[in-house]
């Protein structure tokens, strides 16, 4: 064929004929069921990753519970929702939010009781001001619906590993205690899910986008065991005894009664919340309190105490101790104040301190404890600075390198007609890769990164193989259907030989090798069953006489 | 080639008569491909001669008439070039033996395989590395502290400061960067990697059972797909010393190895056995033209596959900013080579060998 080409083109009025020949092809390529069938699961690949490139806002990433923001109506993302279509600010007071510094330099200045209109993509919400703000989290809107892994968005992930083996069931509802206590405390967009490795350890996963250590560490790695004791005995205790914990701002706060104090280049601000105990709980509080004494001045009944304090233990550690009004002696009261403090350097930071301390332990008391300590072995917190930076550069090294292996095809078959189809076929296999991604909602981090750059390789390897071996046929006069069974002899083989010996990485090392695996397995499955069929019908009809 | 030329020289005198004989049959195969010359040794007197001669007679350059005798010496001489690879393979045995015997690892595990901290803190200005790593070291005598620069287009875009501290130390391994690169850090400006050192220990041990196991695998559908032993051996042989020789090379280069590299590895098994099996398959169980006319098409396709392959590996290797593909493309280049030698001498050799004794048998 080769020399037939030239042949034609020597011959200048028949440039025409070659025309015509090239629009025969090319309408017998686009009129192929295979590449049809092709075209169209692209066009639903780009409908699920869904590109945005210009949106606008930011996107709603979480809502604290009890602040203006939920009492006015605003709602935390579902995690079902897919990323591009979550609920974004648009505006505040008109002033449009184009990004999260704009977002925080706004709202930072609100004053206590400022009211403020808030426009997002559903509605106009108003809102009041409160002592912690409006309590709307924010985050960068995601451009498409692929999901962004840890390491290129930023974040925390946590390792855990509890300390005495569980059973299946254990380990479950340990995972809902987990789930629930984060999500109670605030913090939505985790991840949490088991892993086991090689040898049968267990290991808990833990991805947090917009996380503090010191959050997690509190959250996880302690069981938070909390328990009442008046006098060594125990009253009560986090998670089963307690029917309610109070988190409005009527029932819950800074404590009026002692408010915030400065001492020593220290500020010290104390919190208080109402708790309901169960019957059972508060008549073992009666039993506790009716022997005790009462002490104090007796002339003034307001200052009556009992003599044992009740105290307040958090995984064994006192964290407080509350003196008991003299009127509760044997009384079977089920509403009990909790209170606590919290310190800073600066007046604001010791209230936001407190306010972190009580949103922890009202979390516990709700919760309950988790049914085994766990141990964090492995804790990754992530830029999101660095996040941004390793994206773009993933994306440019992609480009990059589609540019380099481009130049090699061409310098070696110096023939657009097998150049433009390998090429096309390559960002078909990205194309479709990143869209079963976002259909399934698989992270991708920087590891599924190199599970892309692997497919493409062997991707275009494959495609390599199936020209040579059709151009080469043609010189021993193969037919057809064997120069492609040939050539798929060679294919399947590397196929196998690839998924194979990424099959124990899906189990090996608590599944952080996960993510790299399954995207070569689905990568090189997608071209081995979809775009290489596609390609040698286009090559045949490009290359055929 | 320089040895060639000498031994070349040394024995013009005594051979000028047959040499002139092989004349023609030389200035024939100038035309034909490249072959890299490093991978000669001087092992063909015969031709060796053709050359000294033919440049003393005729001025034809003599980078051609080296490809005829390496040209040569491949077609013919295979049994005595499988000493290449496998003295490679041996040297690189030695080197990893050696390293088991003095570190008691025959890698460099890096902080993701033996526990401790990473930070990666972006700059705008430019950090001495060397001296932010002794500044650091100074404060963990006892520990193994590593500075890296990470770069984008040659310049500076960040550090990663790594040492095999324990999970209590973090904060303090954090507040000497901060002192000695003289800026204030915003928690959101850097990142904390902390892997504890019993995870880390079990990270090395699993990784490397999934190799062990992800090779066996591999085997297997080897086996099951040629069902004879010698080639599927072959392909067996080649992928195991490219994995062996990569190592050794990584260690030489003193790159230490996180759990990416490891999947690199992997990686590279699949890209090794890509070129063998391609090999074997045009080989054996195609009956068009000669054996080597055979071993020449499956060259002109693999090395094609090998080259986009390098290229796309290359680019990743400059504009990375990224250690985890780094890594990975730092493995896949160097394996990469070692796949040029194990496929197209070491397989080559033993495949023809096997057609060898398969012939005389019949």
């Amino acid at each position: 064929m080769d020399t037939e080409c030239r042949h034609i083109e020597a011959l200048p009025g028949k440039k025409g004929k070659k025309d015509v020949k090239m629009n025969y092809k090319l309408k017998k390529i686009f009129t192929n069921v295979r590449v049809i069938i092709l075209l169209v699961l692209l066009v639903l690949a780009v409908a699920a990753i869904n590109p945005k490139p210009w949106i606008q806002g930011v996107a709603i990433n979480n809502v604290e519970t009890n602040s203006s923001a939920a009492e006015g109506g605003i709602q935390k993302p579902a995690p079902s929702v897919k990323p591009v279509n979550r609920e974004r600010l648009l505006a505040i007071d008109n002033k449009p939010i184009n990004n999260i510094e704009e977002y925080y330099n706004y709202v930072n200045q609100l004053e206590l009781n400022q009211s403020v209109q808030i426009k997002t993509t559903k509605q106009l919400y108003r809102l009041r001001a409160k002592e912690n703000g409006i309590g709307l989290k924010v985050l960068d809107p995601q451009k498409t619906n692929i999901k962004k892994g840890l390491d290129l968005q930023g974040g925390t992930r946590v390792l855990l590993q509890p300390e005495k083996k569980l059973s299946k069931e254990d380990l479950q509802s340990l995972i809902d205690t987990m789930q629930e206590r984060l999500n109670v405390y605030g913090l939505s967009d985790l991840i949490i899910r088991e892993s086991n490795d090689l040898t049968g350890n267990q290991y808990i996963l833990v991805e947090i986008a917009g996380a503090t250590e010191e959050d997690i560490r509190n959250l996880l790695e302690k069981e938070g065991k909390f328990e009442a004791k008046i006098a060594n005995q125990t009253v009560f205790i986090g998670g089963k005894d307690i029917v309610f914990v109070c988190r409005s701002a009527n029932c819950a706060g800074l404590d009026p009664n002692y408010g915030c104090s400065a001492s020593g280049g220290q500020n010290i601000c104390r919190f208080r919340f109402s708790i309901s105990i169960t019957p059972e709980a508060a008549k073992k509080q009666a039993n506790a309190t009716s022997n005790l004494e009462v002490i104090g001045d007796k002339a003034s009944p307001g200052e009556l105490y009992l003599s044992e304090p009740l105290e307040l233990y958090l995984d064994d550690v006192k964290v407080d101790e509350l003196s008991i009004g003299a009127e509760l002696k044997g009384s079977t009261t089920t509403d009990i104040q909790i209170s606590g403090s919290g310190v800073g350097i600066s007046e604001q930071e010791a209230v936001l301190n407190t306010f972190n301390n009580m949103k922890r332990l009202q979390t516990v008391l709700i919760t309950g404890s988790l049914p085994v300590k766990l141990n964090i072995v492995k804790i990754d917190n992530i830029s999101p600075l660095l996040g941004k930076e390793f994206l773009s550069n993933a994306l440019l090294l992609g480009a990059l390198a589609l540019v380099s292996i481009v130049v090699v095809i061409f310098a070696r078959y110096r023939k657009l007609t097998i150049a433009i189809p390998m090429i096309f076929i390559s960002l078909s296999e990205v194309i479709l890769l990143l869209a079963i991604a976002a259909l399934i909602g698989w992270n991708m981090d920087l590891a599924a990164v190199a599970g892309i750059i692997i497919a493409i390789g062997t991707g275009v390897n494959d495609q390599i193989v199936i020209t040579d071996e059709t151009l080469r046929g043609e010189r021993v006069a193969y037919d057809w259907k064997q120069r492609i069974k040939n050539a798929f002899f060679i294919i399947m083989a590397a196929y196998f030989t690839i998924v194979v010996a990424m099959i124990p990485l899906l189990f090996a090392g608590a599944g952080l090798l996960k993510g790299f695996a399954i995207t070569t397995i689905i990568g090189a499955s997608i071209g081995v069953f979809i775009t290489r069929p596609v390609f040698v019908r286009v090559i045949e009809i490009l290359l055929k006489e | 080639m320089e040895e060639d030329k000498e031994t070349s020289r040394q024995n013009t005198a005594q051979d000028t008569s047959k040499s002139t004989e092989n004349k023609t049959t030389t200035i024939e195969n100038n035309s034909i491909n490249l072959i890299k010359n490093d991978e000669i040794k001087d092992k063909n007197d015969k031709n060796a001669n053709i050359n000294a001669n033919i440049k003393n007679k005729i001025s034809i350059p003599k980078i051609k008439l080296n490809f005829s005798s390496i040209k040569n010496i491949y077609e013919n001489q295979y049994k005595k070039l499988l000493i290449i690879p496998f003295l490679i393979l041996l040297l690189a045995f030695v080197q990893i033996g050696y390293q088991l015997a003095s570190t008691g690892d025959f890698i460099h595990r890096d902080v993701s395989l033996k526990g401790g901290v990473t930070v990666t803190v972006p700059t705008e200005q430019e950090i001495d590395i060397l001296a932010l790593e002794n500044a650091v070291s100074l404060e963990f005598p006892n520990n193994d502290v590593g500075v890296k620069s990470i770069s984008q287009f040659g310049s500076q875009a960040g550090v990663i400061v790594e040492a095999d501290i324990s999970q209590d130390e973090s904060n303090k391994l954090l507040d000497s960067i901060k002192k000695n690169i003289g800026k204030e850090l915003n928690e959101n400006e850097y990142s904390v990697e902390i892997v504890g050192s019993s995870l880390g220990a079990s990270f090395f041990k699993e990784t490397i059972s999934a190799l062990g196991i992800a090779f066996v695998f591999m085997a297997i559908v080897v086996f099951l797909y040629f069902r004879t032993f010698v080639p599927s051996m072959a392909v067996i042989l080649a992928a195991f010393s490219n994995m062996v020789v990569t190592l050794a090379v990584v260690n030489i280069l003193g790159v230490k190895i996180s759990a990416a590299g490891i999947a690199a590895v992997l990686m590279l098994i699949g890209y090794s056995v890509d070129t063998d099996i391609l090999l074997s398959t045009r080989l054996l169980k195609r009956k068009e033209g000669t054996e080597m006319q055979r071993v020449y098409g499956a060259i002109s396709t693999g090395i094609v596959m090998t080259s986009t392959t390098l290229a796309a590996v290359t680019i990743g290797l400059i504009f990375t900013q990224s250690e985890v593909i780094r890594q990975i493309m730092i493995i896949l280049f160097i394996g990469l080579f070692a796949d040029l030698i194990n496929t197209w001498i070491q397989n080559v050799g033993i495949l023809r060998l096997y057609l060898e004794k398969k012939a005389k048998k019949m």
